[in-house]
């Protein structure tokens, strides 16, 4: 197990540094130069935005700004934002808890929500319960987050008054953004859920275990639910990622503080420090999430133990 | 199945069913929310203000919550770029003069100035009793200091820099005596001296934090700040000493309130929802749908102020063929129903333009109102003089080449400006003309580096007609062209004279001579003038707007 950990931990670093690269040069690529739309194109002197381009180190050759970007990042420094001059990490610091706190609380809403809703339609399949299920699976994948978003702020907020329709601080102001995000989410659980139950049901061990008596419900928690979890849970490590893309639209929606809203400020500012900062962060976020879930397919699924 | 597995846990129907009602809930108030939006909020419990209340006197203290559409870029008025930033910056810092709506100069900080014969010096006397937040004395120095500091490069000032200009240096003559040297003279610079951009910062506060100054920004306004949560709010609290504001505001002493919270809220139905659920008191540009709605709705009120500058133009590329001739110009003058776009889109909440200034400004020219009307069969007749013939597709060509415009805007639909690009599309298709719609943040490589467009949407605040001059004056050779890449010798003439003549009533003749001559060549297309709105809790009172526009909060108190 200890070999599987660490050849994942190898891949990763390769991922890491792939990221890096791909970002660095997309973002690098795109036209448009930060210092024209740092400086007002109107009024700005050619000689001003000489100045300024010299000054970011708009002037030095491609590989040159890579090296120098990449041994920075090396020491934990991810440059400054060329628009107010705030090292990007500590503004990456600042931000992160409160997409984490938004991202962790939705990502439990979607898999509370998702695998209830799976396992009890799988179970009931073409009941009324059933239909419930694949028909709020439906809408949280079909609903686009920001319509959804708007949609319970009317609700809740303006017309019941039960939570703010915006803000980042305390508890109240996390539940309408969650729920939001949540919901998209559950909608892929419950529907991987339903198949995977499907599946196990009718897989020759369960009926083996029905035929030597076993109680109906003992066999669906302990057995199939567990057989059926491993292909949910990768589901689940991939919607995190979603997730805290999600969070781009929803923190704005919300006007809620996040490294979300902090991307989407930079990339229309084109304040590239910031959006490489961000999306490099982002990168490790995912990379260990997604560690974390293949180490925690060894605890749920022991063959996993001995083929890793 | 067999019956054992059909028998979930309570919790579980219970659940499930009330996700099912949730859902139904969610979908039957999408369509008809709007009705009842004036019920419940989940702050304001007290009853609105009648208005016999509202004529009482200011009651003290209080936090006012402001909802802002886009997050500020910075504090520091000397970088800052964005309207909105104005906003905060205003209840900071004041200014050297103030400008009355009709646009006279009156004292601030200073309280009285000189120019000189040759019009190229500004000797200013200061008030005494000025301190910054910081404890810093105002003198002659930090006034000093701050015109320096804006065209420092190292400062990288933005706006401020172009707005100062034709600044060049400034002498101390003695402690509260400042005298202020151009290159040139320049009938717009007092105007300008007025704007929030061109404010007071404490010279130590500056000097100390450098780059960080937006971040603990210190100035001698009626707030101080307290503290910036990027992206979520800022916070300012009354400045107890405050003892000199300008005569624009009624409270001559500190304001009325303790404390006002920014909140950034840049979705559009969530900033209008936060003031409806009384989440905040206040907050700005209320979407036209919902302007009329606030303005029936009785426990909020909906303030207007008109903005003062360039209205939102579309101004045509002079240098792409076919539009540098004045024909095809005139064609799109005439083929463009601007009362039609404005009238949809805006449900009679915006005023059309019609001049290349906005109402209000001086020198504004009131006859050119009506004047241009839309005439689809006069369009195509000089479409077809100049020998572009209806294709078979519908497409005017000419020589093998169709004619194509391409239109750029700026604004992820700000103002609802994307929707007039789809507009012109379909009143320019009957003329044959096909018009290629690009929406792009970077407009400074679009239109400024590539000079790739026929059609570009801009607007500006400005406090004086000299705005004009860094849009139509042709530019210096190598310089950045101007945005409808022009040359006109007549305009640049009076473009230069209105800059620098000193007799107001001429200068507004040639202002008006101007605005004509850019009407009448068909040098762009005015569209809307935009207004200022604040949808606001009926219990805020006393906010007044300055000449160009924007929100003053010496006066707001909190009527319970």
């Amino acid at each position: 197990m200890l070999k599987a950990v660490s050849v994942r931990l190898y891949t990763s670093l390769l991922v890491l540094v792939g990221t890096m690269v791909l970002v660095f040069c997309i973002v690098n690529v795109l036209p448009g130069d930060p210092a024209l739309l740092i400086l007002d194109p109107s009024s700005a002197t050619p000689e001003m935005i000489a100045n300024l381009r010299e000054q970011l180190g708009l002037n030095q050759p491609f590989y040159e700004r890579f090296g120098e970007y990449f041994l920075h990042v090396l020491q934990g420094d991810f440059g400054k934002s060329i628009v107010n001059s705030e090292p990007v990490l500590q503004k990456i610091v600042e931000h992160f808890p409160a997409t984490l706190a938004l991202t962790a609380l939705s990502s439990l809403i979607a898999v509370v929500i998702g695998v209830t809703l799976g396992v009890l339609s799988a179970i009931h399949r073409n009941r009324w319960i059933d239909i419930v299920a694949r028909m709020v699976g439906l809408f949280g994948i079909s609903m686009p987050t920001f319509w959804s978003g708007i949609l319970l702020i009317l609700i809740f907020s303006v017309q019941l008054g039960w939570f703010p329709a915006m803000g980042s601080d305390g508890f109240s102001t996390l539940v309408l953004p969650a729920v939001t995000l949540g919901f998209v989410g559950s909608g892929f659980i419950v529907r991987m859920v339903r198949n995977s139950m499907l599946e196990v049901i009718n897989e020759p061990f369960i009926v083996t275990l029905r035929a030597k008596g076993l109680p109906g419900r003992f066999i669906m928690y302990k057995h199939a639910l567990r057989n059926a979890l491993i292909p949910a849970l990768t589901m689940v490590g991939v919607i995190i990622g979603d997730l805290m893309a999600g969070t781009v639209v929803i923190e704005t929606v919300f006007s809620r503080q996040g490294i979300g809203r902090i991307i989407a400020d930079a990339i229309m500012a084109k304040d590239l420090p910031v959006v490489q900062g961000v999306i490099f962060f982002s990168a490790i976020v995912y990379i260990v999430v997604n560690l974390l879930v293949d180490i925690s397919y060894t605890l749920i699924d022991p063959r996993v133990r001995r083929t890793g | 199945m067999s019956k054992a597995y059909s028998k979930p846990a309570v919790w579980m129907k219970m659940t499930s069913l009330a996700l099912a009602v949730t859902l139904v809930l969610a979908g039957c108030s999408g369509g008809g929310g709007k009705s009842s939006a004036n019920t419940g909020g989940n702050i304001s419990g007290a009853a609105p203000a009648s208005s016999a209340e509202q004529s009482s006197a200011p009651a003290q203290g209080g936090e006012l919550s402001y909802a802002l559409a886009t997050s500020p870029d910075q504090l520091d008025p000397h970088r800052s770029g964005l309207a909105v930033a104005v906003r905060v910056i205003r209840t900071l810092y004041d200014t050297l003069v103030v400008q009355l709506p009709g646009g006279e100069i009156k004292p601030w900080l200073a309280t009285e100035w000189s120019i000189s014969e040759d019009g190229k010096s500004y000797t200013f006397k200061l008030r005494q009793d000025v301190k910054f937040q910081d404890g810093t004395p105002f003198n002659a120095e930090a006034v000093k200091y701050s015109f320096d500091r804006i065209i420092d490069p190292e400062t990288k000032a933005a706006n401020a820099l172009a707005l100062v200009r034709p600044y060049e240096s400034s002498e101390v003559i003695d402690e509260f005596t400042v005298k202020l040297n151009l290159s040139e003279p320049s009938q717009a610079f007092l105007g300008n001296v007025s704007q929030a951009l061109l404010s007071i910062v404490s010279p130590t506060a500056a000097k100390k934090d450098g780059d960080q100054f937006t971040k603990h920004p210190v100035g001698t306004g009626p707030f101080k700040f307290v503290k910036w949560d990027k992206n979520s709010e800022i916070v300012v609290e009354k400045n107890p000493d405050y003892n000199w504001a300008p005569e624009t505001v009624s409270q001559q002493g500190a304001p009325n309130l303790d404390k006002i919270i920014f909140k950034i809220v840049p979705e559009e139905a969530t900033r209008i929802g936060s003031v409806q659920s009384g989440q905040v008191l206040a907050a700005e540009t209320v979407p036209p749908q919902n302007i009329l709605s606030f303005k029936n709705d009785a426990n909020s009120q909906l303030y207007q102020a008109g903005t003062v500058g360039l209205p939102y133009t579309l101004f045509i590329n002079h240098s792409k063929a076919p539009w540098n001739e004045l024909k095809a110009r005139q064609a799109l003058q005439l083929g463009i129903n601007v009362e039609a776009i404005v009238k949809t889109l805006y449900l009679g909440t915006y005023e059309q333009a019609w001049s290349p200034l906005s109402p209000g400004i001086f020198g504004y020219d009131a006859s050119l109102e009506g004047g241009v009307k839309p005439d689809i069969e006069k369009a195509k007749q000089l479409l077809d003089e100049l020998g572009w013939k209806a294709g078979a597709d519908g497409i005017r060509e000419k020589d093998g080449k169709k004619l194509t415009l391409h239109y750029v805007d700026g604004s992820p639909n700000r103002e609802k400006r994307n929707d007039i690009a789809a507009i012109v599309q379909q009143q320019l298709k009957p003329l044959g003309i096909q018009v290629d719609v690009e929406i792009t943040k970077d407009v400074a490589t679009v239109v400024y580096a590539n000079n790739n467009y026929d059609l570009y949407g801009n607007s500006q605040v400005n406090s004086d007609p000299n705005a004009l001059y860094s849009i139509y004056h042709t530019t210096a050779p190598g310089a950045r062209q101007n945005l409808p890449n022009l040359s006109d010798p007549e305009l640049d003439k009076l473009l230069e004279d209105g800059a620098t003549e000193q007799d107001q009533t001429k200068r507004e003749a040639i202002y008006k001579e101007a605005q004509q001559l850019i009407i009448n060549k068909a040098v762009i297309i005015p569209i809307y003038v935009f207004p200022y709105t604040v949808a606001a809790s009926k219990k805020v009172q006393g906010l007044a707007f300055d000449s160009l526009g924007y929100p003053i909060f010496n006066d707001v108190y909190i009527a319970e």
